[in-house]
């Protein structure tokens, strides 16, 4: 049944095309419903689920079997804790965009394109098929931004296009020497893994496939397309780069890079963890000190990023755990806080700029926005009581056995991250006004019911993970039982 | 004798023929429509080409001419190709002054030409083959006579083209002179007992550097982007598609049926060959403004990753060449059916052009769209399994010397550059600067038929790729030598 999430979304997509151009409305209608299906189809496969049976396959075709390349798709908990995440975000992402009127029915249609991609690469577990749907991911969100987006787009677009190709290209330069030297029979992730690749091989193959993955994780110092393109693209464009591609990159270097050079892993996992805490330091350092309200967002997106990377290579079921289940609440909570910024405060004042927000005390004008920042920045900063609390404590402790000094500085990063976020809290919305806003003069529409209900839904599912983070541990957790993880959490030891 | 073997080539040349003669009886206003009459030809030689399907590999004038999979495959290409190429130049004789009917009957020779070049196992067919290909393209280019760009290309194509001409016959010279042979498989015979003899090595290095012409591949590629920006978009897509694909199946032919020794020695040749053709192509292609100047250096860095395969020297390489090469079709004459139905609106060929372009008519956007994302190898379209196939086989070889690991670098590297222009195509699509002219561009029924067509192409090489790959197998078995 989880397939359907991959093909409900291309349904989608061809409804739209086939739709009359200039009907916002019904666009609209059938993005949110095709979204809609999407995400209760994960709810109900994830209720469903019995994550202790491991990866249980799909579906398996042959697809170009001269290659033993397979049209195969499974999942286990990782995967549906995921998908789960795309359901909600693209649902949430519409919510959001639902004043979009200029060219209303391509922009879904990339929208949803973009939503198929990625909910097939957390399903593919063929090689080739993943990478398929991985470039899928990447073209429409290139014409995402560069049509919808604001601030700088074309330039912001080309960044981020040509920072994924890079890194995709990097990817298949990997994956394609793994599939040469295991023979050339099968492109099985299953199969692959189990592969006893030579130390030489894995040495290189490893670096190259993880980061060119973890680019589009933003892992320091490749980020640098996260800040500018989620600053160029368009609200919904934003909260699914924030909430799910970048997410595709750190799943595609825990289910890829690492379960397939597990002694390449080993090698490097000290550089890649000195790189995450790196992230995480600079993002928050660099966030503290921006200007524009959606920088900060961008910047902060780099740091929590930090922590699934380190999270991923602690190598114990703590911290991985921890990291998979901060790529959920990331992907919750950079949501919500991209609401806000792009939709509930930017289409209303028209600028995003700090100093110029500080003058409009937005706290009396948008008092919705306000309270929904302050919960997601409450949420963002690691409070107890949300998810991001939950993730970011099981990384540290995972972290801690593995790497002491680097999760006393990941422990710095999170109190600049208190900072940041309550410096950009009290500037955006609280601000001290030296003299009485005209506010008559330019009255801020009131916040729609879409932008209520999308800020619910996330802000009710960070709370409820928060409270509650057993609902998605008891999934994550047993995935990492496998014969996939097995040489991983064994540090390459074979 | 058995004259069916050649009786698809028959049937072109009466077709070129026919077409000349009608064109002494029609009216001089019904001229343009005899090109759907050529394309409708063209059609039924290649339905009646599968009646040679499963039939054994055959060869008639004392082994000169070879029918087997390999030249049904190829003999295939060219005719697909030639028939949307036929429908491109009916759409484009409003830009031809005179003698159009000539136009159509020159494409069906050079169609003729390439499709002796996919049978041909003798060096002498071989000459003929190119030069019966070249002589009409030296016309085809500079078809407009009064557009001086048009001339110049056809002044260029015939000084390149000439040059390497001599280069070839000369090649052909020496090794008939060494080895008293002309025909492959008979120098394939007595080739180790000249394997050390210079004379001999220097006449199959020359005839290669006359092939590369053809290919528009280091050392004879700078003719591409002059000749390509000059002359009538279906000359240029014709030149793009079944040129380069004709030189290459005699090229497959020599390097693994006649010299397959030779092949194996000079493997890091080759390399360095691709590795140069894949970065130049890439490079020069960046700062172009000129749509049909981009075809011409992305021409050359494809002709550069097709030489990847070839220098694979294995099966699978010499299959992810045939494949590519069908991607490749597919995309370039989408390509170029949008630049044509573009340039019909509006003056110039600059990449401005575009601009406004998916407001004016969307499914030229898109068919150009794909076409580029094809081009650029990003799935799930041809052009990014055919990628796949050439790198796999490339490294596949790396255990055996390890330049293979360069060259796979520099595909990497030339894929990773070449998406900038593409792209940069797509930009000017989407979104320009210039405030665009916003009329809608009327595409005729057959183009767009024949744009689906394209489209298809691409998509169903892209997403199923299998059958396709198995044809490639089975045709490049004809060459197996390891």
């Amino acid at each position: 049944m989880l397939a359907w999430t991959v093909y409900i979304s291309f349904l989608g997509v061809l409804a739209l095309m086939l739709l009359p151009a200039g009907n916002a409305r019904a666009a609209r209608g059938v993005a949110l419903v095709t979204a809609l299906l999407g995400f209760l189809i994960g709810l109900v496969s994830a209720f469903g689920f019995a994550p202790e049976r491991g990866i249980q396959t799909i579906t398996r075709t042959a697809w170009i079997p001269g290659l033993g390349i397979d049209y195969y798709l499974a999942a286990d908990g990782i995967s549906v804790t995921l998908v789960l995440l795309t359901g909600l975000a693209a649902v949430a992402g519409i919510l959001f965009s639902w004043n979009i009127e200029h060219r209303a029915k391509e922009f879904f249609v990339f929208y949803l394109a973009l939503i198929a991609g990625v909910y097939g690469v957390f399903l593919s577990f063929d090689l080739f098929l993943l990478f398929v749907f991985y470039e899928l991911a990447i073209i429409p969100k290139y014409f995402l931004i560069a049509i919808w987006g604001s601030t700088n787009r074309e330039y912001g677009a080309m960044k981020l296009a040509l920072y994924s190709f890079i890194g995709s290209a990097m990817v298949l330069v990997g994956l394609v020497a793994a599939y040469v030297t295991a023979g050339s029979k099968t492109m099985d992730l299953l199969v692959l893994a189990q592969y006893p690749f030579p130390p030489a091989l894995q040495n290189w193959a490893f670096p190259v496939v993880f980061i060119g993955f973890a680019i589009l994780a933003g892992l320091w110092p490749f980020h640098t397309w996260a800040p500018t393109g989620h600053v160029a693209a368009p609200t919904a464009a934003s909260m699914l780069l924030a909430g799910v591609v970048m997410k595709l990159g750190a799943y595609g270097a825990l289910r890829v890079a690492m379960t397939l050079f597990p002694l390449g892993l080993a090698t490097w996992r000290n550089e890649i963890a000195l790189l995450a805490v790196i992230g995480i330091v600079y993002g928050a350092l660099v966030a503290l000190v921006q200007k524009d309200f959606k920088f900060v967002i961008g910047y902060s997106s780099v740091s929590h990023m930090g922590f699934v990377i380190l999270g991923l290579v602690t190598l114990n079921t703590i911290g991985m755990t921890g990291a998979v289940l901060q790529m959920f609440s990331h992907g919750v909570i950079a949501g919500l806080l991209f609401g806000v910024v792009g939709r509930m405060v930017y289409d209303r004042t028209h600028t995003r700029d700090l100093p110029e927000l500080e003058a409009m005390r937005l706290n009396k004008a948008l008092p919705f926005a306000a309270g929904t920042f302050a919960v997601a920045a409450f949420a963002s900063m690691g409070l107890p009581g949300f998810s991001g609390f939950a993730a970011e404590l099981q990384v540290l402790i995972g972290a801690w056995s593995a790497f002491p000094t680097y999760t006393v500085l990941a422990g710095v990063g999170i109190v600049v991250g208190v900072a940041y976020t309550l410096r950009v809290l009290q500037m955006a919305f609280f601000g001290e006004a030296p003299e009485p806003v005209p506010e008559a003069a330019h009255p801020l529409p009131p916040i729609t019911l879409p932008e209520r209900l999308g800020a619910v839904l996330l802000i009710a599912t960070t709370v409820l993970i928060g409270l509650c983070p057993r609902l998605l541990l008891s999934l994550i957790g047993p995935s990492f039982q496998s014969p996939l993880f097995e040489h991983v959490l064994k540090g390459g030891n074979l | 004798m058995n004259y069916s073997l050649i009786s698809l080539e028959i049937a072109v040349v009466i077709l070129g023929l026919g077409l000349l003669l009608a064109d002494l009886w029609i009216r001089p206003e019904q001229k343009t429509r005899l090109g759907y009459l050529a394309a409708l030809g063209v059609g039924l030689i290649l339905f009646w080409s599968f009646k040679f399907s499963g039939v054994p590999s055959a060869s008639a004038f004392n082994g000169m001419f070879v029918l087997d999979p390999l030249a049904l495959y190829f003999q295939r290409f060219f005719l697909l190709a030639a028939i949307i190429v036929l429908i491109m130049s009916v759409a484009f004789a409003g830009r031809i002054a005179t003698g159009i009917s000539e136009y159509y009957s020159l494409i069906i020779f050079a169609l003729a030409g390439m499709m002796f070049a996919a049978s041909a196992n003798d060096l002498a067919l071989l000459f003929v083959a190119l030069e019966l290909i070249t002589v009409t393209f030296y016309v085809l280019t500079s078809f407009q006579r009064a557009r001086l760009a048009s001339l110049e290309a056809g002044v260029k194509y015939l000084i390149i083209g000439a040059l390497s001409s001599a280069f070839l016959v000369y090649g052909i010279a020496l090794v008939f002179g060494t080895t008293g042979q002309l025909n492959f498989n008979r120098i394939a015979a007595v080739a180790s007992e000249f394997a050390d003899n210079r004379v001999f090595l220097l006449g199959i290095l020359f005839i290669l550097v006359g092939l590369s012409f053809k290919l528009a591949a280091f050392p004879a590629h700078l003719w591409a982007p002059d000749v390509y920006q000059g002359s009538p978009v279906p000359t240029t897509a014709f030149l793009a598609v079944g040129s380069k694909a004709a030189g290459f199946v005699l090229l497959l032919r020599l390097l693994f049926t006649a010299v397959p020794a030779i092949t194996e020695r000079w493997n890091d040749l080759l390399i360095v060959v691709a590795m140069v053709t894949i970065l130049y192509g890439n490079l020069c292609a960046i700062p172009q403004r000129n749509l049909k100047r981009i075809f011409g250096y992305s021409s050359i860095a494809n002709a550069g990753y097709l030489l990847m395969g070839v220098a694979a020297l294995s099966g699978a390489g010499r299959a992810a060449v045939l494949y590519y090469l069908g991607g490749y079709l597919f995309a370039v004459l989408a390509a170029f059916l949008v630049i044509l139905l573009v340039m019909n609106e509006v003056e110039g060929e600059d990449i401005s052009a575009l601009a406004g372009l998916n407001q004016r008519s969307p499914l030229l956007a898109a068919a150009l769209t794909c076409s580029m994302v094809s081009l650029a190898g990003i799935p799930p379209l041809a052009g990014f399994f055919g990628k796949f196939l050439l790198i796999k086989a490339a490294l596949e070889q790396g255990a055996i010397d390890p330049l293979y690991y360069w060259l796979v670098g520099v595909a990497f590297l030339g894929v990773i550059i070449s998406i900038s222009y593409y792209f940069g195509v797509i930009r000017a699509i989407y979104w320009s600067k210039e405030p665009p002219v916003l009329s809608a561009i009327p595409v005729p029924l057959i183009l767009r038929l024949a744009l689906y067509v394209c489209l298809a192409g691409m998509f169903y090489l892209g997403l199923f790729p299998n059958t396709v790959v198995e044809l490639a197998n089975a045709a490049v078995k004809v060459l197996a030598v390891r």
